[in-house]
């Protein structure tokens, strides 16, 4: 469907813009931040350590105090068993709705049924993977796209999400480097996701569960050293 | 009303002094912790400020060459990019869309743009539902308000207030509240609020940031309310300003250790989401079309002019947080969109100088809004030049005027001048009662209501100089 021609308002903004800016040779500029582009350099970054063991420490800490809950398990097999007992301790429905990157674990013999798709209001659990994550803050990065639609992460009042140690990254730099590297064009939705969500709205008391999911849980798995 | 009216009434108010002086020393405190918490990773602020100012004004510097990549970008993203000179324009175009997508409800995440519009009154108007998803947000609407507060639109609100909100809104008997019953307040406002996320078909979001380099809009969020309304619904309508925009993915993230911790205190905001173009082939959500209006409104002409530092303005409320003045009277006194010391910039450069004389005064000239700043926005500067430029333009009262001019004639005559001061400091002593305070300040006796005024010793600074000469 055509939306309303509005190059008068452009070509108006423009001008202005053109006349506040006041410099010449708009494509000599254009050229130069265009090549920029292409040369991305980073802003001041964190001196932390970078071996697996301290990233996996470190993201683990940020995670917890943000309100994630965080566990390891060694091998990828191992996290439907982990789910189930996450899910029996708080006494949560063993229905979930999966992304299809972590649907093709054997979920029946932990005893978990589990739907691959997009996620609804019914839904209760949501399980995803991960593109990778964050060290630095504790945080998750998920990509949507035909097999992880962004809806498992959000709708359900449990968040449960797969982290493998071997994609855990340094900096927010970091995993947009990954992105680059390995997806070339932007997703439609990249979303960071750190902890439940959350409002203070009422008089600035922090409540957990606000709009997305009131629980996150994150699985680690990888040698633990 | 006038601002000054707008402000004796505010100070008056008990309940409204009641929720600031709760919230003042908690965004203080957080954004110091968060702030702080930078040097554990070997990080210093300061640096992190000046590579944020210089994003910013790399920015501004090119803003004609950035828009035109971050358009092209856009598009190529399969996004539409539409332009609107003011407010109404962007009313206009957002119920043109809306009435083209056959749109009965829109779900809002929180937009201070789409206050500058009037947006929610345009889409009611035309018989299009607006509802706000924020839950400080969504408490105001239902009060019939205006956010108070860039960041916490109902920071002014008490959670007695704030029940009797819910219970007619919401169609139930009004309960007593304590502060322990906010999680099941803050649910109840959930449940009601998922309905509409899952029927709107139009979602209306602002944008932190504009990423030039990919063409997005970068979306920062804790409730995950921002998500909802860019994921849920067919239509996602972005209506940002034409100065977010930062170059790269690294610049990004350079600001992204800046806005939650000057914001909030929080290392990272919950939900930091970056949206780019539409629902792509095989997904299974996301909006079938997205469409950014970007906005002048004033904007462009603050390029080149005095006032382009405050372009830089990434809208963390730091500046209002440690504000004396916004603290005495709260976010609608200030009469506008924007409150505290960017709104008293913002006002009067967007809505005409002669028509916020007051705000650039509301101001104690201390400087905790330039000290904050993570994008180190001269504040009380731009607000003494806005006070020139009133001056300059003889806006200022004529009794003012009369009052500064007859000043001057004063201080131009020493003999006077010290007779006269000679004078005043002896009406000032015999002010005094036997506390050795002024309790009540004869002539203007406003400036004592809230607090006593020092006593002078009796005598004038040239008196007291030229006894000590001699002795």
């Amino acid at each position: 469907m055509s939306l309303p021609d509005n190059t008068a308002a452009r070509d108006e903004i423009l001008d202005r813009v053109r006349r506040g800016v006041a410099r010449q040779d708009f494509e000599v500029r254009r050229a130069a931040a265009e090549a920029a582009l292409t040369a991305p350099t980073r802003g001041p970054q964190p001196h932390m350590a970078t071996d697996t063991a301290a990233l996996r420490a470190r993201f683990a800490d940020k995670a917890a105090a943000l309100a994630s809950s965080v566990e390891s398990v060694v091998r990828l097999a191992e996290a439907p068993a982990a789910v189930a007992r996450y899910l029996e301790s708080h006494g949560l429905s063993k229905q979930a709705v999966a992304t299809a990157e972590v649907g093709a674990l054997d979920w029946t013999l932990a005893g978990i049924s589990v739907a691959v798709r997009a996620a609804v209001d019914a839904d209760t659990v949501g399980i995803s993977g991960c593109f990778c994550a964050v060290a630095e803050t504790g945080t998750l990065l998920l990509c949507s796209g035909a097999e992880t639609p962004a809806t498992v992460s959000l709708l359900p009042e449990t968040h449960i999400a797969l982290v493998p140690v071997a994609r855990l990254v340094a900096t927010m730099e970091d995993a947009f480097a990954l992105v680059r590297a390995e997806l070339g064009d932007m997703p439609r939705a990249l979303n960071f996701i750190s902890g439940p969500s959350r409002t203070g709205d009422i008089e600035q008391t922090i409540v957990l569960g606000a709009h997305g999911p009131c629980r996150v849980h994150l699985i680690l798995i990888g040698e633990t050293s | 009303m006038h601002f000054h009216a707008r402000a004796a009434e505010r100070v008056r108010n008990p309940v409204l002094q009641k929720a600031l002086q709760k919230a003042k020393p908690l965004f203080v405190g957080k954004r110091a912790k968060g702030v702080a918490s930078l040097a554990d990773d070997g990080l210093d602020f300061e640096l992190l400020r000046s590579t944020a100012e210089s994003i910013r004004n790399r920015v501004l510097a090119d803003l004609d060459v950035w828009l035109d990549i971050f358009e092209t970008r856009a598009r190529v993203s399969g996004a539409e990019v539409l332009w609107a000179r003011d407010g109404d324009e962007v009313a206009r175009l957002v119920v043109d869309i809306a009435q083209r997508y056959g749109v009965t409800k829109a779900a809002k995440s929180k937009s201070m743009l789409s206050e500058e519009a009037q947006l929610n009154e345009a889409l009611a108007a035309a018989g299009i539902r607006p509802v706000e998803t924020d839950l400080g947000e969504y408490i105001v609407q239902l009060a019939g308000e205006a956010p108070s507060h860039i960041i916490a639109p109902a920071v002014h609100k008490t959670i007695g207030e704030i029940e009797a909100l819910f219970a007619e809104a919401h169609g139930r008997p009004e309960q007593p509240r304590t502060s322990a019953d906010i999680p099941a307040m803050t649910q109840e406002a959930r449940a009601v609020l998922r309905q509409h996320f899952l029927s709107a078909e139009m979602g209306i979001s602002g944008a932190n940031f504009l990423i030039a380099e990919t063409g997005s809009a970068a979306l920062v969020t804790n409730e995950g309310n921002g998500r909802m309304v860019t994921t849920l619904p067919r239509v996602h309508v972005v209506v940002t300003g034409i100065e977010k925009i930062v170059p790269t993915l690294e610049d990004f993230s350079t600001l992204m250790r800046l806005l939650p911790r000057s914001a909030t205190g929080q290392t990272i905001s919950n939900y930091v989401s970056l949206l780019t173009g539409t629902r792509r082939e095989g997904d299974q959500d996301g909006p079938e079309k997205t469409v950014f209006i970007l906005v002048d409104n004033g904007r462009a002409n603050l390029l080149g002019s005095a006032w382009q530092d405050m372009l830089r303005c990434i809208r963390c409320g730091a500046c209002m947080n440690h504000c004396p003045v916004y603290f005495s009277l709260g976010g609608h006194a200030y009469g506008w969109v924007y409150p505290g010391p960017m709104g008293s910039v913002l006002t009067p450069l967007y809505t005409g100088i002669e028509n916020a004389l007051d705000l650039p005064h509301a101001s104690t000239g201390c400087n905790q809004c330039g000290v904050v700043c993570p994008v180190r926005i001269p504040l009380p500067k731009l607000m003494h030049g806005l006070r020139e430029t009133q001056v300059e333009r003889g806006l200022r009262p004529w009794r003012e005027r009369f009052a500064l001019r007859a000043w001057a004639w004063v201080a131009r005559r020493p003999a006077l001048y010290r007779w006269l001061t000679r004078g005043a400091v002896r009406y000032l002593r015999w002010l005094v009662d036997g506390s050795g305070r002024i309790r009540v300040f004869g002539m203007a006796p406003g400036w004592t209501d809230g607090r006593d005024l020092a006593a002078g010793s009796g005598k004038t600074f040239h008196e007291l100089y030229a006894a000590r000469k001699r002795a």
